[in-house]
């Protein structure tokens, strides 16, 4: 598809985008589980921030590790019940294929379920540590930062914190019900430069920092005003 | 801010060896010489000792008290960005209030942490006032068997003891007023405050009370979390320093992780020129690697099964140790396990045993960051402050996986964790022979902690449950 990524000028003005970030704090919920029995059963009544909170936000704490932490739920398979093969499964769930935290659930739910289906003995061997399920209570906040043209909105993505790229780029799919990010919907809807905004949404959040990923999309968004 | 008792019972916060005010007598000075000095042989530079000093050396009298630092001091360390968060989130606290109120002005880590919180939340003018409870010595031996009693401690509540806290309580209660829009309880001695929200004038305002709880509830008494618990219940929140620490109770209970303060003594940079003169000082030869823990002589820290993983790995490794430490001179059980460390360190040479003072907090520093691997081998933990330290300044961490540990060391990503002495020897080993991977793992918790354990990121958490209580919760 052929783009206007020519005709923009990194000056030219366009719809303001508004770089916002998002303050969480860490609840402490009533479900915990010392088996792989009782994770499935918390898994099922757990309030929805708790979802958000072990698998979006830990992505979020975690930024600067780029292997082996995809999720919460994944990790404590690993780490305090000794299931690699179940470990593995809950790791290889990508937040980005999902636009609602329901579906989330609904997915490690099933992993668990047919897991434990197949072997019903991991249901209750105790794990070495208890999984406390903990929520996110989520403020959004502005920032400095506001971009009228391609110029500023490179500079912004330079400068914001690493919050506010996760805030934009990966939890915003909740909020759009989209499997896009807020980058990639102002680049397509508002400037026109579409093949950069595809390009976006192809950087893999799991293999890079946050930091990483910042850097792969200020190359991209440079690279479409070349 | 009104000073008193300064009887702590809670000191969750101080990390061992801290900077904590306590009055240490003349005796006690002298008897803080670093052990090795005056029991290992001289490991190097014989001319220093040959020229009598004509001052103190730096750890035998307290330094001069430092100045609180100012927000615009972290920009260099936690970045614009994130500073400018901060002022955001207080934009619509401005004109609110809030009053801490705890049973120490000094000493304890509670006192250290809320020294430095109360004056940046004040910058970003969020008032907020800082009142100390009264008490007579029966009321501090109560709440003291209380802090024992529910870190899980045999215990036999007596009605007397009830009656002291309660008319103490009370006492405060009287004396205090509390105008302010949210009022922070810290710890049990004064959590009965709250029923102070039931007075006529304050009940139909919209003033938030909140339980800042800085123990391990995990085991309490039954007894003594018996009495508290009602009066925990008339709080809006409720606070803890780890998920395992949280109760079953009908109000929110949030997670506030312990910190430490990048620009205090303990943790900032230093001159190079000064970490090779502490060294020099204390016999520590950074041409060869360092192993280091800090903690007090205490058997729940292991000094002993340090000394022992390291003469483990040394058989493979060169290297030395450095046990950096106090309690041995103001407390008899840590004499006591001072004498069992050097009886397994011997006439070892490689292993330097320092009896610090707790004023200590630049030369503590300066041995931590001349560390090549920092070791918290703990057999029990609150959070570990000393753990925290260690990741902040970069160094691959080796520590017991027990109490708020775990959190800080995410195994293999952010340092090691390790539940026996061989195993913390192989590790030793392991990072001494791996140094890229032992330099990637300083890496990730340095990271860990800036995103999660600094003074700023607790000033977020302040801010964020002010919104929370005042704003965007109705």
């Amino acid at each position: 598809m052929t783009t206007t990524a020519q005709l923009i000028l990194p000056k030219t003005q366009v719809k303001p985008f508004y770089f916002n970030t998002s303050a969480h704090l860490l609840r402490v919920t009533m479900q915990k589980a010392n088996t792989l029995a009782e994770l499935l059963d918390a898994l099922r009544v757990c309030p929805e921030e708790s979802i958000f909170q072990h698998t979006f936000r830990t992505l979020q704490e975690h930024h600067f590790i780029r292997e082996g932490f995809s999720n919460d739920f994944a990790h404590w398979t690993l780490a305090a019940c000794n299931e690699p093969g179940l470990a593995e499964q809950l790791a290889s769930v990508d937040v980005r294929e999902f636009t609602s935290l329901r579906g989330l659930r609904e997915r490690f739910i099933q992993i668990v379920h047919d897991h434990l289906r197949l072997n019903p003995a991991d249901g209750t061997r105790l794990a070495e540590e208890t999984f406390y399920f903990c929520a996110a209570d989520i403020v959004v906040i502005p920032t400095n930062f506001v971009a009228s043209t391609m110029y500023d909105f490179a500079e912004g993505l330079r400068e914001v914190s690493v919050h506010s790229i996760h805030h934009h780029f990966i939890e915003a799919r909740l909020r759009l019900k989209l499997m896009s990010n807020d980058f990639s919907q102002w680049l397509h809807e508002d400037v026109g430069l579409t093949d950069a905004a595809r390009a976006l949404n192809q950087i893999d959040i799991y293999m890079s920092t946050l930091e990483d990923v910042r850097g792969q999309i200020v190359r991209i968004v440079e690279k479409a005003l070349a | 801010m009104k000073l008193a008792n300064p009887h702590s019972a809670t000191d969750t916060y101080a990390s061992d060896a801290d900077s904590s005010n306590r009055a240490v007598s003349e005796e006690t000075l002298a008897t803080h010489i670093p052990t090795h000095l005056a029991t290992q042989p001289a490991p190097a530079k014989p001319e220093r000792r040959a020229t009598p000093r004509t001052s103190p050396r730096p750890w035998e009298t307290p330094p001069a008290p430092v100045p609180a630092p100012h927000l615009d001091d972290y920009r260099t360390i936690i970045g614009a960005a994130d500073l400018d968060e901060l002022r955001f989130l207080a934009r619509n606290l401005k004109g609110k209030s809030m009053k801490m109120v705890n049973s120490t002005a000094v000493g304890g880590g509670v006192a250290e942490m809320l020294n430095r919180l109360v004056p940046l939340l004040g910058e970003l003018e969020v008032t907020t006032h800082w009142e100390v409870i009264t008490g007579g010595n029966d009321f501090f031996e109560v709440t003291k068997a209380f802090h024992n009693a529910l870190h899980g401690s045999e215990y036999q509540l007596t009605k007397s003891a009830q009656e002291i806290f309660l008319a103490y309580n009370e006492q405060n209660r009287q004396r205090m007023h509390f105008p302010e829009d949210v009022i922070v309880i810290h710890d049990p001695q004064p959590a009965a405050l709250v029923v102070a929200r039931n007075e006529p004038a304050r009940k139909e305002s919209h003033q938030r009370w909140v339980w800042r709880c800085h123990i391990d509830l995990s085991n309490p008494n039954p007894q003594v979390w018996g009495l508290l618990r009602p009066f925990i219940e008339q709080y809006d929140a409720a606070i803890f320093s780890s998920q395992s620490f949280a109760r079953q109770l009908p109000i929110p209970q949030y997670l506030f992780y312990p910190c430490i303060d990048p620009l205090s003594e303990k943790n900032k940079e230093l001159d190079d020129s000064f970490v090779q003169k502490v060294c020099d000082e204390f016999g520590v030869d950074r041409s060869r690697p360092i192993v280091t823990q800090v903690s007090r002589f205490d058997r729940l820290k292991d000094p002993v099964g340090v000394v022992q993983a390291f003469k483990l790995a040394r058989k493979y490794v060169d290297c030395q140790l450095v046990l950096a430490g106090g309690g041995a001179s103001d407390d008899p059980e840590g004499a006591l396990v001072l004498k069992e460390v050097k009886e397994v360190a011997g006439n070892d040479p490689n292993i330097i045993i320092l009896d610090l003072p707790p004023w200590c907090a630049l030369e503590i520093n300066a041995l931590q960051r001349a560390s090549t691997i920092v070791v918290q081998k703990s057999i029990k933990e609150g959070f570990g402050l000393t753990v925290t330290e260690a990741l902040w300044k970069g160094k691959p961490t080796i520590a017991g996986a027990v109490g708020g540990i775990p959190n800080q060391i995410i195994h293999k990503l952010t340092g090691m964790l390790v539940h026996s002495v061989e195993g913390c020897a192989y590790q030793i080993r392991f990072l001494l022979t791996h140094p890229e991977f032992a330099a990637q793992l300083g890496r990730n918790g340095h990271e860990h902690v800036k995103e999660n354990f600094l003074m700023t990121t607790n000033v977020r958490r302040w801010l964020l449950l002010l919104r929370l209580l005042l704003h965007d919760r109705k």
